[in-house]
């Protein structure tokens, strides 16, 4: 039995009501689009942030994704590491009145190691401090390819994108993950290593400091011994030398971390999980829920894209003045994609049952082609609708 | 067409990989045995099968058809356990935060370890003359997984992991052996990306690519007669455009995969309610009958 509505007084309003209709750009500062590869988490951060920008806002979308696919539909080059002024004309000029001589749109591609670099320097309490870094092993490598450090450095030049009073919502691409914190508890994860006393101890001679040590850095400290010696990667010494380069930077990185984390649970963050309407991807959006919310992240939005698009109706058929093989066809074409809608439904009213309180679903129909333009992105941003 | 034992399926996100994968080994378990290995947690491409699977077991999907699944984790603590013979030892050291802060400093040495696991993989499908299909990361992930053996041997010049990464290396570009094959769907953003990692795998690698395949492409239905007829039927209309344009966009992509010597085959579009392991079944036929037979 359904309880019944009952008229709450506004002190007693939960503070995200149960189904908010959509996700109000106007009120966000930061959007956060995450889901799993292959969605179109770039098409839809784009249409989003363009959207934004023709509704009057001046806006900034950050793409962290290798392939430079938002910088092709936005219309910029590879190397686009800082932001871009982006031409809307054409696109926002039915917009009058407030905002509209302010509204902008920015675009950027964010290059890891150039990041992480330039933090490196920024913290580091000496030039010969920083050159150890940026010639440690280590670091080298973990600035290049190692996921994890593209997520941070994201998170960090994100700070310093949201520092500008200037610009009103930053919207943010993320690289696909396969577990929904990949991204946001990056910077937990580097800081942790950072941080870790038993890392550095761990090349410290036996004996000293021996008390502080626990059974099983002890062990820990043997058998990457033999690691090391075995593999023949002699890390330890390097390992060390790296997280003992970073003393006195680490109060630095741990404050823009604690700062990260507090802008991705403030209330005008919103996070959005984009997804596809196949049941593989529905599931894996489900986990990315769940994980989000045990980890006390709110989910403001999902977004299932390239929903099909309303079908036709299949009286006009029958009225039709047309060959009747022609008919036949058209029959089976309108039976075809009816199948395929019905799929969809289903995936799409799993996950509506599984949709945390204070989220809206979106579906975002498919155009039919591959987005390729501004007018592109800003027909996916308009046709956001409720799902 | 002859096929080396060892096929990597990858292509970009949501071109149905797995759905692929899942019917390669099907259409090839039916001419000898088969193991599916699965490098994504999700094990999507078992699944695709009916299969259920827990980490790093195997399940039997048919008679002739095997599932695995592979994930780093467990290749890291098989490692471990190799190296470190005592087992309290080495499980006390797995479950260290110590270790894992150091594992996770190792560039690629999870990835790496994935690799080698493939490689002996391979080795023993050789013996007993099987077929090892992998579904692979997407091809964002793909080259950063396959260069990972080269970055190896760049941080340890000698020792046991520089001659694992030497023997890693000349299997994934033995094609007698190893060879990719990449899929798509008729979307041009799916078919360069297609292009580049074949070009990529091909030029930096060495690995070489045996097919491409497009997955999802609509039979044609209308001819361009009957489509100028539509005008007045909006909807129906712009239905049909759309179901012979992803064909048309099929066939214009065989050409260019064939100017870089690679053949493609297509997997029509399942336009079922479900799609589930009979849906996969139906495409495994298709593969058998397209690119096993020719």
């Amino acid at each position: 039995m359904k309880p019944k509505a009952v008229q709450l007084k506004p002190s007693a309003r939960p503070r995200h009501p149960a189904h908010p209709e959509s996700l109000d750009l106007r009120s966000q500062s930061l959007v956060i689009c995450l889901g799993p590869g292959g969605v179109g988490k770039t098409t839809i951060s784009a249409a989003l942030a363009v959207h934004a920008a023709v509704i009057g806002c001046a806006v900034d979308v950050m793409t962290v994704d290798p392939a430079p696919r938002l910088l092709d539909a936005l219309g910029l080059g590879a190397d686009s590491s800082e932001p871009v002024e982006v031409q809307l004309e054409g696109i926002a000029h039915a917009r009058r009145g407030r905002g509209a001589g302010h509204a902008r749109l920015r675009a950027l591609r964010l290059d890891p190691k150039r990041t992480f670099d330039s933090i490196v320097a920024r913290y580091a309490l000496s030039d010969a401090a920083r050159d150890t870094i940026l010639e440690n092993r280590i670091y080298r490598n973990l600035s290049g390819a190692l996921a994890g450090v593209a997520d941070y450095m994201a998170m960090e030049k994100l700070l310093e994108l949201a520092a500008n009073p200037l610009t009103d919502l930053l919207v943010l691409d993320t690289p696909p993950a396969a577990e929904a914190l990949d991204f946001l508890d990056a910077p937990r994860r580097l800081l942790e290593l950072l941080n870790s006393r038993a890392v550095s101890l761990l090349g410290a001679p036996a004996g000293l400091f021996r008390s502080r040590l626990r059974i099983v850095d002890i062990a820990a400290r043997a058998v990457l011994a033999a690691f090391d010696r075995v593999t023949g990667l002699n890390l330890l010494s390097d390992i060390q030398s790296f997280v003992r380069s970073f003393d006195g930077m680490y109060e630095g990185f741990s404050a823009r971390a604690a700062r990260a984390q507090d802008k991705l649970r403030a209330p005008d963050t919103a996070i959005v999980i984009v997804t596809t309407a196949e049941s593989s991807r529905i599931a894996q959006a489900r986990e990315f829920i769940g994980a989000l919310e045990r980890a006390g992240l709110r989910v403001a939005a999902m977004v299932v894209n390239r929903v099909i698009a309303e079908l036709p109706d299949a009286a006009e058929l029958s009225s039709a003045r047309i060959a009747p093989s022609l008919k036949r066809k058209l029959k089976r074409n309108l039976a075809d994609y009816a199948a395929l809608k019905t799929r969809e439904e289903v995936s799409l009213s799993a996950l509506r049952n599984s949709l945390p309180g204070g989220a809206v679903l979106m579906v975002a129909p498919d155009l039919g082609r591959e987005p390729r333009t501004i007018a592109d992105l800003a027909e996916i941003g308009r046709s956001l609708r409720p799902g | 067409m002859t096929l080396p034992r060892v096929l990597f399926v990858t292509g970009k996100g949501g071109t149905g990989k797995s759905t692929v994968a899942a019917a390669l080994a099907i259409a090839l378990s039916r001419r000898r045995p088969t193991t599916l290995a699965d490098l994504d947690r999700r094990l999507s491409a078992a699944a695709a099968l009916g299969a259920v699977l827990e980490d790093s077991t195997t399940v039997k999907v048919t008679g002739s058809l095997d599932a695995v699944a592979l994930t780093p984790r467990a290749e890291l603590e098989a490692f471990i356990e190799r190296i470190v013979p005592i087992r309290a030892i080495s499980r006390r050291m797995l479950r260290s935060r110590t270790f894992g802060y150091v594992t996770a400093a190792l560039p690629g040495l999870e990835a790496f370890l994935l690799l080698e696991r493939l490689r002996i993989m391979a080795g023993d499908a050789a013996l007993e003359d099987r077929y090892l299909v992998i579904d692979a990361p997407a091809s964002g992930s793909t080259v950063e997984l396959l260069s990972v053996s080269s970055g190896v041997k760049g941080i340890a010049p000698g020792g046991t992991l520089n001659r694992l990464a030497d023997s890693v290396d000349s299997f994934l570009t033995d094609a007698t052996r190893f060879g990719a094959i990449v899929t798509m769907t008729p979307e041009d953003l799916a078919v360069r990306e297609a292009l580049e990692i074949t070009a990529t795998m091909r030029e930096r690698l060495g690995i070489v690519t045996v097919a491409a395949i497009m997955n999802c492409v609509p039979d044609l239905l209308f001819d361009t007669s009957e489509l100028a007829a539509l005008n007045s039927l909006g909807g129906h209309a712009r239905l049909a455009v759309r179901r012979n344009a992803a064909h048309e966009q099929a066939a214009l992509a065989a050409p260019r995969f064939a100017a870089a010597g690679i053949p493609t085959f297509s997997l029509p579009m399942m336009f079922t309610p479900a799609m589930g392991p009979a849906e996969v079944e139906k495409l495994g036929r298709v593969l058998d009958a397209e690119l096993l037979d020719r």
